[in-house]
């Protein structure tokens, strides 16, 4: 393990397990795959993030700046991006809708950088030290425009790992920022994640190409992309609609083409970015389809359901979006029922439901009191529709 | 606008800045288009995030000369904050900011520095609010350098950016320019010859500026280079510093564990 690690796990237990925190291992996923600059601003509950990038990045040589606020934050990191440099940052729903319309510049001249929200209750000042899933629509819509999104949801202290790690390959590959959504509790506990875990969820060096101004040869045929600053090329690099050459257009036709070629990218590849889970396929008259903490609770539903007798399916997504049109129609062809389960008002139900009601009865379990759901209010409320089961 | 942009082409040329290593960024208005005519490395951001983008560009590559045009619209309102703590941080940038006191790309609202009095879209009464002097606003959050110049001091301007790019930390440059177009329609003078034979006539340079009276001043542009500090320490270097010495320390800690195995 290299030297970093050793100060970035001090809470180690043993030899072959960590007790670590959620944040703490996203900075570790995240120095793993390759980010050396981090500019942000501290806000609850993701200010552990940036206090250990703060520590770590200037031990590797790496660039860690403390900006004056959220939009100063995410436009440093769009700097480094068109330098080459793999950048990140973090922050919590406040924080997030000030990064908004600065998303959407990093989107259009396609700058790869990973934006971390560690969800919070709101909206406004809400709860911080609450958790929510409250974000999810404004990480797909948050900034204005059409426009294209990869969002994925953490939902134990392992994926705040590996979904950094996966967070930085999809950005620097499809060139775009990719949001990576944690709740309170995914982000602030502790939890054993052991070294061998650790070992298997790092991606291999062949997964990345650092590789300045890289695109992969199936995306180069569809986008044109800016020259990286410093690349002996002399780009001009604007939030406009721009043509080939990088210049403004008002041509209908080249902004036309721009723009939809800039959603392609991404929802062409959703084979690719769709990561999920399934438990117990094919054997349950219901699904749960969920994502982040929530996951956490479906999976031990799942379980405290099979004791009782009653078999129940798991769908659990990592991606949200682009949708995972594919894997949620599949099951939602078998199921009589999907529950999802969120800490919200309905956020993705709403978007599960447009996927699949043509084929089975989409119901969500919104919880916006700052606690979690736990396995047993999901079981109950399955257990309503079932119609089987004896609430306990 | 672009007798400025002209004066600051000609001082990287007399600098011999490399186009590889030169970087100009830019925000959104009438001043942040002039990145779009220059054939370097420009970036054409959002409005009044210009700093904070060179910001992360100067920090990733330090060779690079990270230079930024912005307005007073772009740089003094909406992102009036990244300005005052890009003074304060002292980072290694230049900043030259085209004040014309109004909003030209929207049509003709008023800016942060328009004198009290005058004429906008947005004040048809006149302008009830005072107006800043960013020059004094540059140096109190802690720029380098700090200087004004105007579009009818035209040799003097390139010569204030030549030693601007050259400061080493944060460089404010203010550059009093007409705005026929949106100003001018409005108040007077009008045209644009007029607007800068007014602004030739207005300007006194620092050194006779010390010999008059407030009253005396009244009204009138000072030009020169207000403020000059060598010895404050400039962001970047100062972190990659930091970087070396915290490497130093952590190759040490190594070795001190390894002798101990």
């Amino acid at each position: 393990m290299e030297s970093w690690h050793g100060h970035l796990l001090k809470e180690r237990v043993d030899q072959s397990s960590l007790l670590i925190q959620g944040n703490r291992a996203c900075v570790l996923g995240a120095l793993d795959a390759g980010v050396r600059f981090y500019a942000g601003y501290p806000i609850t509950p993701s200010s552990e993030i940036m206090e250990a990038m703060a520590v770590e990045l200037p031990r590797i040589g790496g660039v860690f700046v403390q900006m004056e606020d959220e939009i100063a934050s995410i436009c440093a990191c769009i700097g480094a991006s068109l330098t080459g440099e793999v950048a990140m940052t973090a922050t919590s729903g406040p924080g997030f809708s000030l990064m908004q319309e600065a998303l959407g510049y990093a989107i259009m001249v396609q700058a790869p950088l990973v934006v971390v929200d560690v969800m919070r209750s709101g909206p406004s000042t809400g709860r911080p030290t609450a958790p929510s899933q409250a974000d999810v629509m404004q990480a797909r819509w948050g900034t204005h425009g059409d426009h294209p999104a990869i969002v994925l949801a953490a939902s134990n202290v392992a994926d705040m790992y590996r979904l950094t790690m996966a967070a930085v390959r999809f950005a620097l590959r499809f060139r775009t920022p990719v949001t990576l959504l944690a709740d309170q509790v995914v982000g602030q506990m502790r939890e054993s994640f052991s070294e061998e875990l650790l070992g298997r969820y790092r991606l291999t060096s062949g997964d990345f190409d650092f590789t300045p101004g890289y695109l992969h040869p199936d995306l180069a045929r569809e986008v044109h992309l800016p020259h990286v600053l410093g690349s002996g090329e002399y780009p001009h690099v604007t939030g406009l609609f721009h043509d080939e050459t990088g210049f403004p257009t008002n041509d209908p036709e080249k902004t036309d083409k721009f723009l939809r070629e800039l959603y392609n990218k991404v929802a062409h590849h959703r084979d690719e970015l769709c990561l999920y889970d399934v438990k117990n396929e094919g054997r349950g008259r219901v699904c749960i389809v969920a994502y982040g903490s929530c996951a956490r609770s479906a999976r031990a539903a799942w379980r405290l359901a099979d004791q009782e007798g009653l078999s129940v399916e798991v769908l659990h997504l990592y991606t949200l979006f682009p949708l995972p049109v594919e894997i949620v129609q599949k099951v939602a062809r078998r199921v009589e029922f999907m529950i999802i389960p969120e800490l919200n008002l309905g956020q993705y139900a709403h978007e599960v439901r447009k996927m699949a009601e043509q084929w089975t009865t989409v119901i969500g379990i919104g919880k916006t009191d700052g606690t979690l759901i736990t396995p047993r209010e999901i079981l109950d409320r399955i257990a309503e529709l079932v119609g089987k089961y004896e609430s306990v | 606008m672009g007798i400025i942009t002209g004066a600051f082409l000609r001082a990287i040329l007399d600098l011999g800045l490399t186009r590889e290593n030169t970087v100009v960024v830019s925000g959104i208005g009438c001043s942040s288009r002039a990145a779009g005519y220059l054939n370097l490395n420009t970036v054409h951001t959002i409005h009044g995030r210009a700093l904070p983008v060179a910001t992360g560009i100067k920090m990733a590559r330090p060779d690079f000369t990270v230079i930024v045009l912005t307005g007073d619209g772009d740089g003094a309102a909406i992102g009036g904050n990244h300005l005052i703590h890009s003074c304060r941080r002292n980072i290694d940038l230049t900043c030259i900011l085209f004040n014309n006191q109004i909003y030209g790309m929207t049509g003709g609202q008023f800016s942060p520095t328009m004198d009290p009095g005058g004429n906008a879209t947005t004040a048809p009464y006149g302008q009830l609010e005072p107006s800043f002097d960013l020059c004094r606003l540059a140096e109190a959050a802690g720029a380098t350098f700090v200087a004004r110049g105007t579009a009818a001091g035209v040799r003097q301007i390139e010569k204030i950016i030549k030693q601007g790019v050259q400061h080493p930390g944060f460089a404010f440059i203010e550059a009093v320019v007409p705005c026929p177009t949106e100003y001018g329609r409005r108040n007077k003078p009008a045209k644009a010859v007029d607007m800068l034979e007014e602004e030739r006539k207005r300007s006194i340079s620092v050194s006779k500026a010390a010999k008059l009276s407030p009253e005396e001043l009244e009204g009138k542009i000072v030009t020169g280079v207000l403020f000059q500090d060598v010895e404050r320490r400039e962001f970047q270097s100062t972190y990659a510093e930091t970087v070396a010495r915290v490497k130093d320390a952590e190759l040490a800690r190594r070795l001190a564990e390894g002798a101990g195995e």
